[in-house]
């Protein structure tokens, strides 16, 4: 792209490569759109990717709009099967750069086994985008014994988080800010549908909820379960996983960690019996060695998510309300 | 002829009713008084005497009663009683319409009576009278009789009954009264919910030795729990700040006696009155002993028997501060003190008197030169009492109030309550207590509201609460910017709302939200003919990482640097590389919020002259800079020259010429006091400067800028001839927002009309 202009290259761009690199037979077949066959009850989503900067440390742009809508399906109990993938590049955006990028996400998608079966390539002039968007929009096939929804949470469920929290935006933050830390702060985005799959193979419907904290981080996600339930929520600082050096770099930035956008953690909301076990299971995984039982659902303020401090005293955690502007007088 | 009289006021629970009925015998009148949900109710058989009888109901009033209404009305029915005069059992009815009474502390009497070996109440920790002991705290529902407060329990023994019923006796209709005999009893636990006495003199004697030893103990006071150790071991006091995570927060001093402070510490006339009277405040007082923070320490006098039992026997200065978690609530609940106090206390010593609303101690202070008192914290023996009989606002309105120093306001019957200082609401505990404070509040007075009123600022906690009840009961909601409802407050408070000369409006806090979406806090209004219009302000600079810069004075220092100076070098060592490089960014940044405030004004020269980078907590950065100011005016006075004041465009005062001149004399090593306290005199001639352009001779100050003390005196000194107004039962800061959501909300409904 370097060197091209226009939709000439686009499109012998897409015939010479783009598309090859992530060949299926499904792919394959070069249809208007693509064929399969799912049986049962399905799940589908689809997310836009927009992010600056395109590269940054522990990933890119192109796994995490994989990552992003596998993501999502399992977060809804369901087994990733097929992806559609859109690009719209801004001129300038290198050959070599766009090529990373579609490596990741080949790379990615195996690693979820995702198939992708359609897609698309645009390009725009000069100032009219940011690099590079990704679209994605996957299906997925619904676990057999998954029951995931908000109106399953009750009182005594316990809060899951499955890994160190607010590392994947600190890490784009580091780079946007220009945020030089001894040891570099990495995204940690990742396919999160296997370890999602085994947990409800063991656990089935004793999950009552999942949810990825992205935008927003851990603090906007559990107010909105706190909202939809019409339940209160408890978390314990000292039980809440974040990596040390995340942790100064928020305090540098006047940051919440519970506000920090995450990209390879999810929540679960689980039985308060099966919780240690979920726990344990979740430990095995790769992505999961740094889970954590940061809470539980409470029949005490309604609607509300309370945060006792690791030094006493209980803070109400709120739904951001747009900018933050300083409450202190 | 028989007459009715209705007494309006703080009228219940202060003696009242023997008064009139020691009145009415002596002038040799018939009739009844009795307590009601309005006040007090006198039927009467007079003639000519009854205009005496009512002159002296005013003049002869007992101390702690304060009436805003009275009424006489003759009636044209047979009295009740034509032979002698009788106090009857309160009537209930559907209006409340009584000023509730706060809490008061000790009166002499009672006092000597535990101090006597030959009283039967000798060393009784919770004896009373009525004069003297817990009202608001321990009031259930109204009218104030025993049955509607934590008393009712206690059943009285036949001496106290005899009290009770003995008209020349002071007890006469004390709710509180109980004696060793039939009263209140105290417990002492270890921190490990261990019974280690219960017998009331085995209990205190053991507390008196746990403090002296060097321990923590959780007393439960009038509002709630206090901790209380010895503070003239440094060590305790380490191990008191080290669990308590209060590095350098000062704590306040109860001292055993009047006579024991003085000793120690210069007391004005001014102090010892307040110190000494009914209300039992906590005073700051101007001295440089050890206990001092910035030349100032917070004293208090044993207020509770039980605190003079302990104090007097230990007979030192003992640190009694707040028994509560970081930034949480008083703790009261006994339970709960058992399990939370006990990270703190090594023992916990537990009445069964229960605590219905919950207060801190109140806190004062009186400038040095002039003797204005400033309120700094409202709350036990002030709250909710709010007596103003020229403000009448519509009734049924709650006022939601700030966030970092929340009360609320409500309009009921006629009168207005200010709530007693309630807290960080960010907190849980705070805000949970601020809605319990409010429905108890409004159960007692059986408040029904129409119209809720809330800050601009949606991320304050009140006004998400404001909304909800709103949005919940159908109500109207207004919102009101908050240093308007500051200026409103302090007009109403100085009964100024119907002022036909203009008046200026000089507001300057922290930070609040502007109309214009921006930061303000360094605000200058007019008010005229019920509307009040912005009219100048500090120049604007940008608002650096939120609410961080109000934790790390050095923020302020580069925000307000940034803007006008080119090198900013000279501020590099105090940040690392990394900070340095992210916050040059976030100031390069084309959309950066925008703030005037004062208060970060303040905080920036605490940083420039190298007194404060970062605060362990709020007020710290301008505390000191006030102490170093006044301590170069103690020992230099007035220097004769101050720093150049430019009033930009709109006026605008400039900051460019203020930091040019503390620039230059920060690079000619001038003393930091004599800096600190230039800059105060330029504060203060800018609002001289300000006023006169706009040809304005009222001036009028509130934000929480105006607990400097030394800010107030060079305002009285500097500005004599203006006409000044001052906040006077509510203090400057934010505690005064909710009252003044309801001033603002009367302009707003005048302005209609
Ligand atoms: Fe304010
Ligand atoms: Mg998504
Ligand atoms: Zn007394
Ligand atoms: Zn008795």
């Amino acid at each position: 792209l370097g060197h091209g202009s226009g939709g000439v290259l686009t499109n012998k761009l897409l015939e010479s490569g783009v598309f090859d690199l992530l060949k299926n037979p499904i792919l394959d077949e070069h249809h208007d759109g693509a064929i399969f066959e799912l049986d049962g009850k399905l799940a589908f989503s689809t997310d836009s990717y927009v992010i600056s900067p395109v590269f940054f440390p522990g990933g890119n742009i192109g796994e995490l709009a994989i990552n992003g809508t596998v993501n999502d399906l399992a977060m809804c109990g369901a087994i990733p099967k097929y992806l559609s993938l859109s690009f719209i590049l801004e001129e300038g955006l290198t050959m070599t750069e766009f090529w990373e990028i579609l490596l990741s996400i080949k790379a990615a998608a195996e690693k979820s086994g995702i198939f992708i079966v359609t897609g698309d390539t645009k390009v725009v002039e000069r100032g009219k985008g940011d690099k590079i968007f990704i679209n994605t929009s996957g299906v997925g096939q619904l676990h057999p014994k998954a029951a995931i929804s908000a109106k399953r949470v009750q009182v005594g469920d316990k809060v899951i988080v499955s890994g160190n929290i607010a590392t994947h935006g600190i890490a784009i933050m580091s780079v946007r800010e220009g945020l030089d830390f001894e040891t570099s702060i990495e995204s940690d985005t990742i396919n999160l549908n296997h370890t999602v799959e085994a947990l409800l193979d063991t656990f089935g419907n004793d999950i009552h909820l999942f949810r990825d904290p992205t935008r927003g981080g851990v603090a906007t996600v559990l107010n909105e379960i706190a909202r939809d339930t019409k339940l209160g929520i408890n978390i314990q600082q000292k039980d809440i996983p974040v990596i040390e050096e995340v942790y100064g770099a928020c305090e540098l930035l006047g940051l919440d960690p519970l506000y920090v956008a995450n990209e390879g953690v999810f929540m679960a909301i689980v039985s308060a019996e099966i919780a240690d076990d979920c726990l344990k299971k979740l430990q095995t995984f790769e992505n999961g060695q740094n889970a954590a039982i940061i809470g539980e659902v409470v029949s005490e303020h309604p609607r509300q998510v309370v945060l006792q401090s690791r030094i006493g005293g209980k803070r109400v955690i709120n739904m951001l309300v747009g900018e933050q502007l300083p409450r202190i007088c | 002829m028989v007459y009715e009289i209705r007494i309006k006021g703080q009228v219940q629970g202060v003696g009242f009713r023997p008064f009139v009925y020691c009145l009415a015998t002596e002038m040799q009148l018939s009739g009844y008084v009795n307590n009601t949900n309005e006040g007090v109710l006198i039927e009467i058989v007079a003639s000519e005497k009854i205009k005496d009888f009512t002159e002296s109901l005013l003049s002869k009033a007992p101390k702690l009663a304060k009436i805003t209404e009275l009424s006489t009305k003759q009636i044209n029915r047979l009295p009740k009683y034509s032979e002698g005069f009788h106090i009857i059992k309160s009537q209930s009815g559907d209006k409340r319409n009584v000023l509730l009474s706060p809490d008061f502390g000790i009166c002499e009497q009672c006092s000597n009576e535990i101090d006597n070996q030959k009283n039967h109440r000798f060393q009784y920790a919770f004896t009373t009278c009525t004069y003297c002991g817990p009202r608001y705290s321990i009031i259930k529902q109204l009218p104030y009789d025993r049955e509607h407060t934590s008393m009712g329990v206690f059943e009285m023994c036949d001496d106290c009954r005899q009290e009770y019923q003995n008209v020349n006796d002071r007890r006469y209709f004390s709710q509180t009264n109980s004696c060793k005999k039939c009263g209140i009893k105290l417990t002492l636990f270890d921190n490990q919910k261990r019974q280690i006495a219960d017998n009331d003199s085995a209990v205190i004697e053991q507390t008196i030795k746990a403090i002296s030893e060097g321990k923590i103990v959780a007393v439960k006071g009038i509002g709630g729990y206090l901790l209380m150790c010895d503070a003239t071991q440094p060590s305790t006091i380490e191990t008191l700040r080290l669990r308590k995570h209060r590095p350098l927060k000062p704590f306040a001093v109860m001292y055993p006696s009047l006579v024991a402070l003085e000793k120690q510490i210069e007391v004005r006339a001014e102090e010892r009155e307040i110190l000494t009277n009914e209300v039992a405040v906590i005073v700051l007082l101007s001295t440089n002993i050890q206990l001092s923070t910035a030349g100032l320490v917070g004293v208090m006098l044993p207020y509770t028997p039980l605190f003079q039992l302990i104090c007097q026997k230990i007979d030192r200065p003992l640190i009694a501060t707040s028994g509560n978690l970081s930034h949480s609530p008083i703790i009261y609940q006994d339970a709960k003190a058992l399990d939370e106090l006990s990270e703190i206390a090594d023992f916990i010593l537990v009445n069964n008197r229960e605590i219905v609303v919950p207060q801190d101690d109140s806190v004062l202070r009186f400038t040095p030169k002039y003797n204005k008192k400033i309120v700094l914290r409202r709350s036990r023996g002030l709250a909710p009492t709010f007596i103003l009989p020229s403000f009448f606002a519509q009734n049924n309105i709650i006022a939601m109030g700030a966030m970092l120093k929340s009360t609320f306001t409500i309009t009921h019957e006629n009168n207005v309550y200010v709530s007693q200082y309630l807290g960080d609401l960010e907190d849980f505990d705070s805000q949970e207590n601020y809605k319990n404070t409010l429905s108890h509040l409004s159960n007692v007075l059986s408040f029904t509201p129409q119209t809720v009123l809330v800050d601009m600022h949606k991320a304050y906690s009140s006004t998400e609460m404001g909304r909800t009840i709103a949005n919940e009961k159908q109500l109207k909601l207004a919102e009101i910017q908050h240093h308007k409802a500051h200026f409103a407050a302090v007009l109403a408070e100085n009964n100024l709302l119907d002022s036909s000369e203009p008046i200026l409006g000089v507001i300057w806090d922290g930070t609040g939200l502007g109309e214009d979406g921006q930061i303000w806090g360094g605000e200058f209004f007019s008010f005229r003919s019920n509307s009040i219009e912005r009219v100048g302000h500090f120049e604007y600079f940008p608002n650096l990482m939120g609410d961080k810069m109000a934790r790390e004075p050095r923020l302020s220092a580069l925000a307000v640097c940034s803007s006008f100076f080119e090198n900013l070098d000279f501020l590099k060592e105090k940040f690392s590389d990394l900070e340095w490089n992210i916050y040059q960014k976030h100031l390069k940044q084309a959309k950066m919020l925008q703030n005037s405030s004062v208060g970060r004004l303040f905080d920036a020269m605490a940083s420039l002259l190298g007194i404060a980078d970062k605060v362990s907590y709020e007020g710290e950065a301008a505390i000191n800079i006030e102490s170093i100011a006044q301590a170069y005016l103690n020992e230099n006075g007035i220097p004769n020259e101050i720093y150049e004041i430019v009033i930009l465009p709109q006026n605008t005062l400039s900051i460019q010429h203020l930091l040019q001149g503390v620039s230059n004399d920060l690079n000619q090593n001038v003393n930091i006091g004599k800096i600190a306290l230039k800059f105060h005199l330029t504060m203060i001639e800018s609002v001289n400067m300000i006023a006169n352009k706009l040809n304005i001779s009222k001036i009028a100050f509130s934000g929480g800028v105006w607990q400097n003390a030394l800010l107030v005196d060079l305002v009285i000194e500097r500005l004599s001839n203006f006409e000044l107004y001052f906040h006077q039962q509510l203090s400057p800061n934010d505690e005064c927002i909710s009252f003044g959501q309801v001033a603002f909300f009367e302009l707003i409904n005048r302005n209609k009309s």
